[in-house]
């Protein structure tokens, strides 16, 4: 038989057993639709976190910190070696840990790895307060703008470098500031405030003067505690609110480096935190070949520093999503198998009901391989149809609520579900396979009727 | 020629043991009519049967043009039977659900029949046994005597060279039987066709230029009646 006429009678013998045909390519349809939409959402999460990624981290650069420990603080359950030329001790979340932190003669040394272009420390400042004149005043965190970070901005434009003294406002600050909209801020100042940290020494003199009793010691006590400096900047842009992912990095306000290097070594003159740095940036030269990245990063690592690149950190935001997308992916695996059983059965009806038509196409002289072939493409025929019927449904729906799923999870503009036609090709294609695959017991069973035998049957 | 050489069938195993042919040998010369007669369960469809191919001996040959049917691999035998001969069955098997059309194409199909030459094959089919009206009525709504002349369209479309028929009047009137029976032997004569047929009637067996009868089994006369003109006559003519 030529193929055309083998499609042809496969898909007449599909139609004559229309119910039989639509659940059993229902089974399929399930199964193709949970992969359709794990797919999807493995599509979305992908391009969600590159989009992270690419507003806050330039790809190129590696984060550089004195040790693994700044990256793997999360064991908290075997003590942590105290070392002396680290002294800060804080407390997070209640476990005491100690922050060891980069100095500036670390940033030199890591200038000086081959492979480094520049290095640019990560300065965090804790604001006392941001304000406006007969404004409230509200706490804040001042971060150093990276020029590699995209953020959405709402109004405003964001130069490179940022001009000295201007800051990227997020949008939450917008009414408590007294602005109508994005577009009144743009240009307005703000009034931040920073407040010097009492170093140990200042306090521990403090403490024993006033113990002493001492005159004068009551003014000594007062004056670390109200040193505070009011800074004026103005507005040049409004960033977006970000995803919901990111929500510690709401509120975060941005100046350019110097300024906030300036009011950060302000905070911390004294401490032993002045000219330290929880990490730096290093970005390396021509780091768009991974292989620079790779080579920079050993370099770093020998030299003892903790060093994380985007792409582990890139990993790591997908390993959650690779979770759910391993649970989703198990349910329409699931599915399919169970329509395996689904397909061979409605096989091996088929064939049964059509016995006596087996053997008078065999009796006519239809070779076994045609025989096996008619019965295999009807099998192909419904994982095609399940398939299609999945992919359709898991678009279709997807498409409708993606807006809706976008807004519950406040993605940011970003899409949860995206499809690709050629992945939903594929999968079409690999139903068709697993379908044809369990038509095979079934047409070699037709393929082998005896011909005499089978129009016996009644 | 189809040369048939000491053919035995048994069916069943042990005490069930039924013998349905028995030492059975004769020669059909080419372009001849046959008519095979014989009571009921005397073995003419099992006859039929193996000297088609479809079936198996239990012992003896079946030799068509010089080559033997049972040591023949299944894909030759398959093209033999698609190209070479047809078979009209006893209970016609027409496919109800298809259209008169389509069952008359399926030989066509089988044998891999360019799709343009088809059409006018399946119809000149049609046009023989009077049926060109209903090509495209499902086979289901055609009377019996209507699924045998569909039968028999079926099995003249690849214009084969040897037609084996099993009772292809037993289930028609008179004057329908007569005029299949009138295409069957102008089959012979046009086109040179080798002819088989099973019947119970005398009569027409009478008009068929051999007859073997069967009892149990077995042979218990054959009676050859050579008509001149038919030798004469060429394949394809
Ligand atoms: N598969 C089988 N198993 C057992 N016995 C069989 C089988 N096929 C045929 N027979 C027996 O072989 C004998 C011959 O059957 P066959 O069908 O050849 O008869 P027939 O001459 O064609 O009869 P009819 O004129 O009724 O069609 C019968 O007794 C039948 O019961
Ligand atoms: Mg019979």
């Amino acid at each position: 038989m030529l193929l055309i006429d083998i499609v042809r009678r496969a898909l007449r013998s599909l139609l004559n057993a229309k119910t039989r045909t639509i659940l059993t390519a229902f089974a399929i349809a399930v199964g193709a639709f949970a992969l359709t939409l794990t797919l999807g959402a493995s599509n979305g999460a992908k391009l969600y976190v590159n989009k992270i990624i690419s507003d806050n981290f330039d790809p190129t650069s590696l984060i550089v910190a004195s040790g693994r420990s700044v990256f793997d603080r999360t064991d908290t359950s075997t003590p942590q070696e105290y070392d002396d030329r680290y002294g800060s001790v804080t407390t997070q979340l209640g476990t005491t840990t100690q922050v060891k932190r980069l100095n500036d003669a670390d940033i030199e040394r890591i200038k000086g790895v081959e492979g480094v272009a520049n290095v640019r420390e990560a300065t965090s400042v804790g604001l006392k307060y941001i304000t406006r004149p007969g404004l409230r005043k509200y706490v804040a965190t001042l971060q150093s703008y990276n020029p590699a970070q995209r953020p959405d901005i709402l109004a405003g434009t964001i130069a490179d470098p940022l001009k000295a003294k201007t800051i990227i406002l997020p949008e939450a600050f917008l009414s408590s500031l007294g602005f109508s909209s994005a577009q009144d801020a743009i240009g307005k100042q703000v009034t931040l405030a920073v407040q010097k940290q009492l170093s140990q020494a200042a306090l521990q003199s403090s403490v024993a003067s006033a113990l002493s009793g001492q005159p004068g010691g009551g003014a000594a006590t007062q004056a670390p505690a109200a040193e505070l400096k009011e800074e004026s900047y103005t507005i040049a842009a409004v960033s977006k609110k970000p995803s919901s992912i990111q929500s510690a990095t709401a509120l975060y306000l941005y100046a350019n480096a110097d300024d906030t290097k300036a009011l950060n070594d302000y905070t911390t003159e004294g401490t032993s935190n002045y000219h330290t740095y929880s990490f730096a940036y290093a970005q390396v030269a021509d780091g768009a070949n991974q292989t620079n990245m790779d080579a920079t990063q050993k370099r770093l690592e020998k030299l003892g520093y903790g060093v994380q690149s985007i792409i582990q950190t890139q990993q790591f935001l997908t390993q959650l999503v690779t979770v759910l997308q391993g649970i989703v992916t198990a349910f329409g695996l699931i599915a399919v198998v169970a329509s395996v059983f689904g397909i061979v059965n409605t096989m091996y009806i088929s064939v049964l009901q059509r016995t006596r038509e087996i053997g008078l196409m065999k009796a006519l002289g239809m070779r076994r391989k045609d025989v096996g072939r008619l019965f295999r493409f009807e099998a192909a025929l419904i994982g095609f149809l399940g398939g299609a019927l999945g992919a359709a449904a898991a678009v279709g729906l997807g498409t409708a609520l993606n807006p809706w799923i976008a807004a519950q999870l406040s993605l940011g503009g970003q899409n949860l579900l995206v499809f690709q036609a050629d992945q939903i090709v594929l999968l079409v294609l690999a139903l068709m396979a697993v379908a044809t695959i369990a038509g095979l017991m079934p047409a070699r069973k037709a393929s082998r009727l005896n011909p005499i035998e089978a129009l016996r049957t009644e | 020629m189809i040369t048939v050489e000491s053919l035995n069938k048994t069916y069943g195993k042990k005490d069930n043991i039924f013998q349905a042919l028995k030492d059975i040998s004769f020669v059909i010369p080419d372009r001849q009519t046959t008519a095979i007669i014989g009571k009921s369960g005397s073995g003419k469809s099992t006859l039929m049967h193996i000297m088609s191919g479809l079936d198996h001996p239990t012992s003896g040959t079946v030799t068509v043009n010089g080559t033997n049917l049972f040591t023949m691999k299944s894909k030759e035998m398959d093209k033999f039977r698609a190209n070479e001969m047809s078979f009209i069955f006893q209970a016609f098997f027409v496919e109800a659900n298809q259209t008169c059309y389509e069952n008359v194409m399926l030989p066509l199909e089988i044998a891999r029949v360019p799709i343009s030459k088809r059409r006018k094959m399946v119809m000149t089919a049609l046009k023989a046994v009077e049926l060109e009206s209903k090509a495209q009525n499902f086979a289901a709504t055609l009377s019996g005597g209507q699924k045998q002349r569909l039968a028999i369209a079926r099995a003249i479309v690849n214009k084969p060279s040897i037609v084996f028929a099993d009772e292809p009047t037993g289930n028609l009137d008179s004057t329908t039987g007569e005029k299949v029976i009138k295409l069957l032997f102008g089959l012979n004569h046009v086109l040179g066709c080798t002819i088989v047929l099973v019947t119970h009637d005398h009569d027409l067996a009478a008009r068929c230029q051999q007859q073997i009868s069967l009892k149990d089994g077995e042979i218990i006369s054959m009676h050859t009646t050579p008509v001149a003109h038919h030798t004469n006559r060429k394949v394809g003519a």
